[in-house]
């Protein structure tokens, strides 16, 4: 299953990405939203992405508006992983089309928490 | 309207410590214990670096992180997952040290519920421009026995 790591920071990316990848995700990045559209154009088949809302160029709310208006994204499982922890923000994001929510600093384990949850886990993959 | 914001709840370092264990212990360290309030007088910053991140509306909080060039090196090994003696380049240097602040930024924020935006975090050799800005808490932490600052101004 391949997953979109959104996220201006490298750090951030790598963080995301190394927890997907041990559960079985391939990882895609991407630095903000626009360029996030893009790598959807080139990995239709993506199933995950987890995006940041705060970036340049186009942040995580602006990414789940436009991915939401495409008919051909309706699969995608969107996840926020974000500072913005405050109530009114969780809100407008899944709102928005955004399926789950992980506020910074988190652990690996509430990322996998919440993939387990939304059946993201394949069968058979140690967690 | 003009959004009534309480800054009671960061107007004292606990909080900020507190983000900042929650931080260290999830991301940097693996587990908790490495971030506690300095003992004794503040020391001077070696060869420091200044990481801050505004939070934008009508009143502009800036949360502004001084730490050493090598506590921020070690910062950035923790982070990206790197030998102890890999050689940090700027560029990780600054997107580590950056994205600390941001976290720190982010949940000072949500405390106060800020109704503003974050903007992207600056890393710099020199503490930000200031102004005639109201300190509203300044905190020394240790972490692993090194000073980290953290600082929340309220700019004109």
């Amino acid at each position: 299953m391949k997953a979109l790591v959104i996220d201006d920071s490298r750090v951030m990316r790598r963080i995301v990405g190394t927890i997907l990848t041990d559960v079985g995700f391939e990882v895609i990045e991407a630095g903000d939203g626009q360029e996030a559209l893009m790598r959807l154009e080139q990995h239709p088949d993506v199933r995950l992405c987890c995006i940041d809302w705060n970036m340049p160029v186009m942040n995580g709310y602006e990414f789940i508006v436009a991915a939401r208006k495409r008919p051909e994204y309706r699969d995608i499982t969107l996840m926020m992983v974000t500072t913005e922890g405050e109530q009114d923000q969780i809100v407008r994001a899944l709102a928005a089309g955004a399926h789950e929510y992980v506020i910074k600093p988190f652990t690996a384990d509430v990322i996998i928490d919440k993939l387990d949850y939304l059946g993201l886990i394949e069968t058979g993959v140690s967690v | 309207m003009t959004a009534t914001i309480d800054w009671a709840p960061v107007l004292d370092t606990d909080p900020l410590l507190q983000i900042s264990q929650d931080l260290f212990a999830t991301m940097i360290d693996a587990e908790p214990g490495h971030v506690h309030h300095w003992v004794g007088s503040r020391p001077e910053l070696v060869d420091p670096r200044y990481t801050w991140v505004d939070v934008t509306d009508e009143q502009i909080v800036r949360v502004v992180i001084g730490t050493g060039r090598e506590t921020g090196e070690a910062i950035t090994r923790a982070l990206l997952a790197l030998p102890d003696d890999a050689e940090v380049t700027d560029e990780d240097f600054m997107d580590a040290v950056g994205e600390v602040a941001n976290v720190v930024c982010g949940n000072v924020k949500s405390l106060v519920t800020h109704p503003g935006t974050l903007t992207i975090p600056v890393v710099a050799h020199a503490a930000p421009p200031l102004g005639d800005g109201t300190v509203l808490v300044d905190a020394c932490l240790s972490w692993r026995g090194a000073p980290l600052t953290v600082a929340l101004w309220l700019l004109p």
